[in-house]
C-alpha cells in the first residue's frame, strides 16, 4: 500500500506543486485535444448533435473510476486517504443549477474557458474575467449565504455508501451505464443532426 | 517574428486539425486524473485556483477587509507561505500550457470569438462576461466546478458531486432553448 | 585596549540578509539583457549586418541604452548612500566586483553609442541628417567596425559575467559561491537578448538564426542549472544545505515550474516545434524565455538570502 504518493510521504509540499503542473499540462492538453476549448463545440451537447462533452466527460470519470478502484482492490491504494469533497447537498444542487445555467449561458466551465482563453478565444478571456467577478461577488456576499453554504452536511458520503451498495457493485453499474449511454448517444445525435448546410 | 507569410516562403499550409476521437480524449482525461489520484490522492480542479488568484488581489487591495471576510481569509491562508503558492495554482499554469502545445500543434490557435452566426460579437462577449460570473458562483455554492466536483468527484463515487452533475446538465438543458440564438 | 567590531546582531543580515528586494533582481535581467544584445550587436557588425535595411541591429545599440539607463536606475534605487555615487567613480577597486561593475557600466556606453552610429535608426535620421553622413563615413572603415564590433562583444560578454561574480564573490551566502553563476547569468542574458532580437527583426534569415542561437544558449542553460546545482551538491554541507532552497525548500516549485519549465523547457520545445514547421511561428517562445529570465534573477536573490552558514 503505498499510493497515494503524496500521503505517504514520498515527496514534500514544493515537490507537489511541481507534480500539480506535470498534471495541469496533461489536462489542458487533453482538454483541448477534445476541442474543449471551443464554446461552440461544448454547447452543441445541449443541442443534442454533438455530444461529446457527455462522451468525454464519462469516459473519463469511468476510466479513473475504474483505476481507482482497481488499484484500491490490488491493496496499492488506500482510499481512505482520497481527499473527498463533503457532500453539502442543498448548496450543491442549487450550485449545479447555476453552473448549468452558465455553461449554456456563457459557453464554457472555469477549466475550458482557461484553455479557450490561451488559444487566443477572446470570448474565452472574457468569460475568465466573468468567472473572477462571479467569485468576487460570492466572496462579499459571503456573510449573507454563509449559513446556506454549510447546509445539507453530510460529511463525507459516497455513492455506495448513499444507496448501500457494495462499491464494485456501483462501479459495475455505473459502466453499464455509461455504456448504454454512449450507444444511445450515437443514436441521438443522428435523430437531432443538423442539416449539412446549417453546420 | 518574421513577417514573411509562411506560404511564400513554402511552409506547409496550415489547417485546423480535426479533434481528438472524445472516447480516446476521454480515456486520456481519465488518466491524468487518475495519476492526480495516485500521486496526490486529490482530483482535478480549476475555480480553487481563480478563487485564490481573486483572494489575493483583494489582500492587496484591501487587506484589513480580506482577511475579515470568512471566504477570503480561508483561502488567503490555503497557499505555502503565499495566497498562490496552492496546488491548483500550479496546476492552471500546467493547463495553459498544455492547452497552448496542444492548440499550437493542431493549427487551433486563433484570435477569434466562438459564436453563432446570428448573434453578434459584443453580444456574445456580454453573454460570455454573464456565463462566467454564474458559473463563478455556482462553482463556490457548490464547493467545485465541472472539473473539481464532476470530474474528479465523480470519478471517486462522491455521492454530493453526481448530485452536481446532474443539476449541471439540468441546469443546461433547461436553460438552452432561451439560448439558442447565441449558438445557433 | 582591544577594539572588537562586530557585525552579527544586525537584523539586516542575521540570520537571513534582507537588504534586497527588487531593484537588484530588476538590474541584473537588464543588466544581462543588454550585455547579450552587445554580443548578439558585436556578432552581426562583424557578419556585416550594419549595412543591411531593416536588421535588428538598428534597434539593439538604442534600446541597450534605455535598458541599461533603466537597469542603472534600478541600481540607483537600491543604493543606501545616493548623493555618494559619484564616488564609485574616484577609484578603482581590481579585488572588488562592484568597483568593476561600475566601470563597466561606464565602458559599455560607448560601444554602445559606437555600435549606435553604425546603425542610426530612420527615425533618427530623419531628425538628424548629419547622422546618416556620419554613419557612412564610419561604415566605410571597415577597421572601425571591427573595432566597434570587437568592443561590444567584449564588454557585452563582461557585462554578463561580472553580474553573476557580483554574487559568487560574496561568500557569506553559501548559494551564491559558484562559479557557475557568472557563466550562467550571461547566458540567460544571451538567450533572452536572442528572444527579443528574434521577435523584433524583420529580416528573415535573421529571424532564424536568432531563434537557433536562442536554442543553443537555452540548452547551455539548463547544463549551467546542473552545473551549478551539482557544484553546490558536492561540496560543503552549508552549500548542500543552500542548495536544498532550490530542491525540496520553499523556492523549489517556482524554480523548476517557473525558471526551469516556463523560462526554458517550454520555449525550447516550441521553439524547436516551429523549426521543424510543426506549429506556426509563435511570440509565446520568446516571451516566455525574457519572463523566466527575469524569474530566474528573482529566485537566485531570494534565495542567497536565505542561504547562511550558521546554524540551521
Amino acid at each position: 500500500m503505498n499510493a497515494p504518493f503524496y500521503k505517504f510521504g514520498a515527496f514534500g509540499d514544493e515537490a507537489s506543486l511541481v507534480i500539480a503542473f506535470v498534471i495541469g499540462t496533461g489536462f489542458g492538453f487533453f482538454l483541448e485535444r477534445s476541442g474543449f476549448g471551443s464554446a461552440r463545440k461544448l454547447t452543441a451537447q445541449f443541442y443534442l448533435d454533438d455530444l461529446a462533452v457527455f462522451k468525454v466527460m464519462f469516459t473519463a470519470i469511468v476510466t479513473a473510476m475504474l483505476g481507482v478502484f482497481y488499484l484500491s482492490w490490488l491493496g496499492i491504494m488506500d482510499l481512505a486517504l482520497v481527499d473527498l469533497v463533503t457532500t453539502n447537498l442543498w448548496p450543491q444542487l442549487v450550485g449545479g443549477l447555476v453552473l448549468g445555467f452558465g455553461f449554456v449561458v456563457g459557453g464554457y466551465c472555469p477549466g475550458t474557458s482557461l484553455v479557450a482563453a490561451v488559444t487566443g478565444r477572446i470570448d474565452g478571456m472574457v468569460f475568465v474575467l466573468g468567472v473572477l467577478a462571479g467569485i468576487f461577488a460570492f466572496g462579499e456576499a459571503f456573510p449573507l449565504v454563509k449559513g446556506f453554504y454549510e447546509s445539507g452536511d453530510f460529511g463525507r458520503l459516497t455513492l455506495p455508501q448513499a444507496l448501500h451498495l457494495p462499491y464494485g457493485l456501483v462501479v459495475f453499474l455505473v459502466v453499464v451505464m455509461a455504456v448504454g449511454a454512449f450507444m444511445g448517444s450515437g443514436w441521438v445525435e443522428r435523430r437531432f443532426a443538423r442539416p449539412a448546410a446549417e453546420r | 517574428m518574421s513577417t514573411v507569410p509562411d506560404a511564400a516562403a513554402g511552409a506547409p499550409a496550415r489547417v485546423a486539425a480535426p479533434y481528438m476521437n472524445p472516447y480516446l480524449g476521454g480515456v486520456g482525461l481519465g488518466l491524468v486524473l487518475l495519476a492526480a489520484y495516485v500521486a496526490m490522492g486529490r482530483g482535478l480542479g480549476a475555480s480553487g485556483a481563480v478563487t485564490s488568484f481573486v483572494s489575493w488581489v483583494v489582500s492587496l487591495v484591501a487587506p484589513g477587509h480580506a482577511a475579515a471576510n470568512g471566504f477570503f481569509a480561508e483561502y488567503l491562508e490555503g497557499g505555502l507561505g503565499h495566497p498562490l503558492k496552492t496546488w491548483l495554482v500550479f496546476e492552471v499554469l500546467g493547463v495553459l500550457a498544455g492547452g497552448f502545445i496542444s492548440g499550437a500543434l493542431a493549427n487551433r490557435l486563433s484570435r477569434t470569438v466562438e459564436k453563432g452566426p446570428r448573434i453578434s460579437v459584443a453580444g456574445r462577449l456580454g453573454f460570455a462576461f454573464a456565463g462566467g460570473a454564474l458559473m463563478g458562483i455556482g462553482a463556490k455554492l457548490a464547493r467545485g466546478c465541472t472539473s473539481g466536483q464532476a470530474l474528479s468527484g465523480g470519478a471517486v463515487l462522491n455521492a454530493g458531486s453526481w448530485a452536481f452533475m446532474i443539476m449541471v446538465f439540468a441546469g443546461a438543458y433547461a436553460l438552452a432553448g432561451l439560448m439558442r440564438r447565441q449558438w445557433r | 585596549m582591544t577594539e572588537f567590531t562586530n557585525t552579527r546582531a544586525n537584523h539586516l543580515v542575521d540570520p537571513f540578509l534582507q537588504v534586497w528586494g527588487w531593484e537588484i533582481p530588476v538590474y541584473l535581467f537588464l543588466g544581462g539583457l543588454v550585455a547579450g544584445m552587445m554580443v548578439i550587436a558585436g556578432g552581426a557588425m562583424f557578419a556585416d549586418r550594419q549595412r543591411r535595411a531593416g536588421s535588428v541591429l538598428t534597434l539593439l545599440p538604442g534600446l541597450g541604452l534605455v535598458l541599461l539607463s533603466l537597469g542603472m536606475g534600478a541600481l540607483f534605487l537600491d543604493l543606501e548612500h545616493k548623493p555618494f555615487v559619484w564616488r564609485l567613480y574616484t577609484t578603482f577597486q581590481p579585488a572588488s566586483p562592484m568597483s568593476w561593475g561600475a566601470w563597466i557600466l561606464i565602458a559599455v556606453v560607448p560601444a554602445l553609442l559606437g555600435a549606435l552610429l553604425l546603425n542610426v535608426p530612420a527615425f533618427l535620421r530623419r531628425r538628424f541628417p548629419a547622422l546618416t553622413a556620419l554613419s557612412e563615413a564610419l561604415c566605410a572603415q571597415a577597421a572601425v567596425v571591427r573595432a566597434i564590433a570587437a568592443a561590444n562583444l567584449v564588454l557585452g560578454g563582461l557585462l554578463g559575467i561580472y553580474t553573476g561574480i557580483l554574487l559568487s564573490a560574496l561568500g557569506a551566502r553559501p548559494l551564491w559561491n559558484s562559479a557557475a553563476l557568472g557563466p550562467l547569468f550571461l547566458t540567460s542574458g544571451l538567450s533572452s537578448a536572442a528572444a527579443l532580437a528574434h521577435l523584433a527583426t524583420r529580416d528573415r534569415s535573421e529571424s532564424e538564426q536568432l531563434a537557433r542561437a536562442d536554442q543553443r544558449f537555452l540548452q547551455a542553460e539548463l547544463a549551467l542549472i546542473a552545473l551549478f546545482l551539482i557544484g553546490l551538491l558536492t561540496a560543503t554541507q552549508v552549500h548542500i544545505r543552500a542548495a536544498t532552497l532550490l530542491l525540496g525548500g520553499p523556492f523549489t516549485a517556482v524554480f523548476w515550474v517557473g525558471v526551469v519549465g516556463l523560462g526554458i523547457a517550454l520555449p525550447l520545445f516550441l521553439q524547436s516545434l516551429a523549426a521543424g514547421q510543426r506549429i506556426r511561428p509563435t511570440p509565446v517562445g520568446p516571451l516566455l524565455v525574457l519572463a523566466g529570465s527575469l524569474l530566474l534573477r528573482f529566485v537566485i536573490v531570494h534565495a542567497g538570502q536565505l542561504s547562511r552558514w550558521g546554524p540551521v
